[in-house]
């Protein structure tokens, strides 16, 4: 099936998939964000971040808020584009299983 | 292979996290400030209508300012960089005050009565507020409503203390917003 070959192995995973898609939304979240509402721990989503920032999907940078350092992510113009990619192939396959029931 | 039931199990959790974000939404602080600045800039045209103008000036500029940056600042405590949304925040109320300066011309020029062009502010706020309801924060949309009923009511009725009456009923709804949000905020454990 072409949409499944369509689908991105990187984002096949909950936090990772999850993570696009509100750096998509938002623009530029937190790490303390994105562990707040992927309700993941520190050690699984800073992993899990490491892979989409070693795969080019997101970007960090790092600042202070209020004198406390805090690391920002962004999704890369890459991310952006896996992600469609991604989405659309989850979609075809969605629509694929409504038109098979 | 894709397993089809933990595919749908993901993305089940992905629009959860999507969906239930404590962030969407005004800062309380801000629904309190318009809620008393709104009540006193409405209750001045009656009783001291002279100072309503300068009121506004200051009051409209200065609480905008202060808006935006408390915003940032609350936005970015929260976590949250979103220079587009920001923008958007921008071009919405910066659109609102030049469409409240050009309520000041026809009064200026004197073509129309105080109390007739005065009315003009009530529509334009109640459309901007209604507006900022269906594309920006969601409890402003019953504020906005509130001013647009409460416009027809001066246009058509005239009543005694029109002004007075609807800055406190839109006062009193802009604290019942920014309590509703407040209570909502630490119900997401958030940090109001």
């Amino acid at each position: 099936m072409k949409a499944l070959a369509s689908l991105d192995p990187l984002l096949e995973h909950r936090i990772r998939l999850g993570v696009c898609v509100l750096l998509a939304k938002h623009s530029e979240l937190s790490f303390a964000r994105l562990k707040a509402q992927m309700q993941a721990t520190d050690g699984n989503l800073g992993a899990q971040l490491r892979k989409l920032e070693e795969n080019g999907y997101i970007q960090l940078r790092r600042d202070f808020v209020e004198r406390k350092p805090t690391t920002w992510y962004k999704l890369s113009d890459d991310g952006r584009k896996a992600l469609d990619t991604h989405t659309a192939a989850l979609r075809a396959l969605i629509d694929s299983a409504q038109g098979s029931d | 292979m894709t397993d089809v039931n933990k595919l749908r199990s993901d993305l089940d959790f992905i629009s959860s996290a999507v969906r239930e974000d404590p962030c969407a939404g005004g800062v309380p602080a801000l629904y309190f400030l318009w809620g008393v600045l709104i009540a006193c800039g409405f209750i001045l045209p009656d009783f001291a209508p002279r100072f309503a103008g300068i009121y506004w000036l200051v009051a409209g500029i200065g609480g905008g300012l202060f808006s935006w940056w408390l915003g940032a600042r609350k936005s970015r405590r929260q976590g949250i960089n979103n220079p587009s949304l920001g923008r958007r925040y921008g071009l919405h109320w910066l659109l609102a005050g030049v469409a409240f300066l050009l309520c000041f011309l026809p009064l200026l020029s004197g073509r129309l009565p105080a109390q007739a062009g005065a009315a003009n502010f009530l529509l334009v706020a109640g459309i901007t507020y209604g507006l900022a309801g269906v594309h920006l924060e969601r409890p402003l949309l019953w504020c906005g409503l509130l001013m647009l009923a409460a416009y027809g009511v001066v246009v058509m009725l005239a009543p005694p203390f029109a002004w007075s009456i609807t800055g406190v009923i839109v006062g009193i709804s802009l604290f019942w917003a920014g309590f509703a949000r407040r209570a909502a905020l630490r119900a997401a454990g958030e940090q109001a």
